[in-house]
């Protein structure tokens, strides 16, 4: 029983933490309409982001470093909506469903190699944010995973505050359902798909700036979070904002439990995200639309 | 207008033939350590046309060429090391399991949206990895599982050079034969308006899977012939920048030209070669060219010199004006 316990607390926390980042994707996907296959790019700049940070300033707190490399990574999304997504936009590219598809996994292609360029193929890993392992009762969890989860809740807080409270947050719910109904009322949609774009591309930062210090960075240590993303945003329904928050922490809990109850454990961990690949084959079989989707696809 | 139309006389059948004399007899000038490039390059070219046959023309983009790849290659690497089956016939198996694999991704997501296929491929090739790497008793994982040579004991690289222009040739040529074929049509319909394409009749599942199967079963083809060529393969062959760097090669050859993504996987994996010395930023100039070639020359740089030298392969810009002028 403890044990199922123990794993049933890191599977929700680490849960959160996925939902954060797949929460990203589903903003840009029910604001823009498309998938960004760069994703987990943006994690691994926000790791490498913050490596750089505490190793440039030293004294600089990793805590202090996350914000801020989130901030950069949104910029650099920022960036690349405004040179590349735009023009779909403004119905300069012909076939926008394909040309979306091919431009995110080149940028992800292209900023794979930028990281292997700059910092190499070997794991770094920022400073810890608190040492020692903290003790819930019997459980125990390494600190820096429970402040992840701890802030990863805050955020989502304030995201659904923003989204469902603010003027802006109407207006970016305005677009997603109807971008020209939106126009008609005053809503510049072109200025909330960039602002769509780089909220999305900065909270998949700020997931990988927190889970560095746990997981450290490498180039390629972007991909099993986004596949881990695009399977929750599959089950919780394509574009459904609770729908990738209840998807998160289910795939969170699959993972720690299936990984604790497998045969062999060692091979348990390596299977984790073979786990999604089931559901995601499990979803398209019996409920395309996921939990919360829209009927259409 | 028809003057110049009959004044065109180099047809693309005439530039094929005199590139495979040129690549018949390349042998003859270059060292051994280069041909093991251009035989690269050449299943480079396997894996980016057929590519860009299933993104070019049927507008289905799958990030799971390479793991149809490692299933060629691991199919025939494992039946060759359990059951001892002549290179032959495994790869044969390889193919068939490719085919296969392609079969129920392409029945269990080609219902749904383009995207569907990408977000499925794409895990399920990192997930394939993983267990090609994980389980380690069956295929020795990281350290690579040892694949009988084709050719047994013989240093010669000349043997295995022409084996594969052959296997070059024909997936070209099938290729070519698939795309002005009724199945072709069918393809680009699909991918022009699927909604128009299915009211008028085209059964766009059953279309969209059979591209699907075919172009898996080459990229299974082009693994168990690199099994069993290099004689050591490991998951590292499927990473996710492999993908991106045949993509590069379709889209930045030209990925409505078969002709023209096949040249650009050449091209490319030589240029990798000569410019070795700047490491991994290598690929980032390729990944860069990538994203610009797509915003700013959606038909790639080699397709459209090709149709301004040779007015080789279909031309997608031209269809146009000739609908509009009549003639």
């Amino acid at each position: 029983m403890d044990y199922f316990l123990a794993l049933t607390v890191t599977g929700l926390v680490m849960g959160i933490i996925y939902a954060l980042m797949a929460l990203g994707l589903t903003l840009i996907f029910s604001i823009l309409k498309i998938v960004n296959f760069a994703h987990g790019e943006f994690y691994m700049l926000g790791g490498y982001f913050t490596y750089y940070l505490v190793n440039h300033f030293t004294g600089l707190h990793p805590l202090i470093a996350v914000p801020i490399a989130g901030l950069g990574v949104a910029l650099i999304g920022l960036f690349f909506e405004l040179g590349f997504i735009r023009p779909i936009h403004l119905d300069k590219i012909e076939r926008p469903g394909e040309y979306a598809i091919l431009v995110t996994i080149g940028l992800s292609f292209f900023l794979m190699n930028i990281g292997l360029a700059i910092f190499g193929p070997y794991p770094h890993r920022p400073p810890s944010f608190f040492d020692a392992p903290v003790k819930l009762g019997f459980i125990s969890i390494s600190a820096d995973r429970l402040t992840a989860g701890v802030l990863s809740v805050l955020l989502l807080l304030t995201l659904l505050i923003l989204i469902n409270k603010t003027w802006l947050g109407k207006a970016l719910r305005a677009v997603s359902q109807d971008k020209q109904a939106a126009a008609i009322i005053g809503i510049n949609h072109l200025r909330m798909n960039t602002l769509g774009f780089a909220l999305g591309t900065g909270l998949a930062g700020l997931a990988g700036a927190l889970l560095a210090p746990s997981f450290g960075v490498t180039p390629d240590v972007g991909a099993q979070p986004s596949i881990r993303s695009y399977v929750i945003i599959v089950l919780g329904g394509m574009g459904s904002i609770p729908g990738s928050i209840i998807g998160g922490i289910i795939i969170g809990l699959v993972e720690s439990l299936g990984a604790g109850y497998f045969p062999d454990p060692s091979r348990g961990l390596n299977y984790k995200t073979a786990f999604g690949l089931i559901i995601f084959a499990l979803v398209l079989l019996l409920r395309p639309r996921g939990l919360f989707g829209r009927k259409e696809l | 207008m028809k003057i110049t139309q009959h004044l065109r006389v180099p047809k693309p059948w005439i530039i094929g033939v005199l590139a495979l004399c040129a690549a018949l007899v390349l042998p003859l000038f270059i060292k051994s350590y280069w041909l093991h490039v251009i035989i690269v390059a050449y299943l480079y070219a396997i894996l980016a046309s057929s590519w860009s046959f299933l993104a070019g023309y049927a507008g289905q983009f799958s990030f799971g060429h390479m793991a149809f790849m490692a299933i060629g290659a691991y199919t025939s690497g494992l039946l060759g090391k359990y059951i001892a089956l002549p290179p032959l016939l495994d790869i044969l198996a390889g193919t068939l399991a490719a085919g296969l694999a392609g079969f129920v991704i392409g029945y269990l997501v080609l219902r749904f949206k383009a995207a569907y296929l990408a977000l499925f491929t794409i895990a399920f090739s990192e997930i394939l990895r993983m267990v090609l790497k994980g389980e380690t008793q069956i295929t020795d994982g990281d350290h690579g599982l040892k694949v009988v040579k084709l050719f047994g004991e013989t240093i010669s690289r000349l043997p295995y050079y022409y084996t594969i222009l052959a296997v070059l040739g024909v997936v070209l040529v099938l290729l070519f034969a698939l795309s002005s074929s009724r199945i072709g049509m069918f393809l680009r319909a699909i991918r022009e308006d699927e909604e128009a394409a299915y009211a008028r009749g085209v059964d766009i599942v059953h279309y969209k899977i059979l591209a699907f199967v075919i172009t898996s079963m080459m990229a299974g083809l082009s693994g168990s012939f690199y099994a069993h060529y290099i004689g050591l393969i490991t998951p590292s062959m499927m990473v996710l920048p492999q993908m991106g760097l045949v993509i590069a090669m379709a889209i930045i050859g030209g990925v409505e030209n078969l002709a023209a993504a096949a040249i650009g996987g050449i091209l490319i994996q030589i240029s990798l070669e000569v410019l070795r010395e700047l490491g991994a930023w290598r690929l980032v100039f390729f990944g860069a060219l990538l994203v610009v070639t797509l915003r700013f020359a959606r038909n790639g740089l080699l397709a459209p010199l090709f149709q301004h030298l040779f007015a080789f392969g279909p031309r997608a810009e031209g269809r146009k004006e000739t609908l509009v002028d009549g003639d």
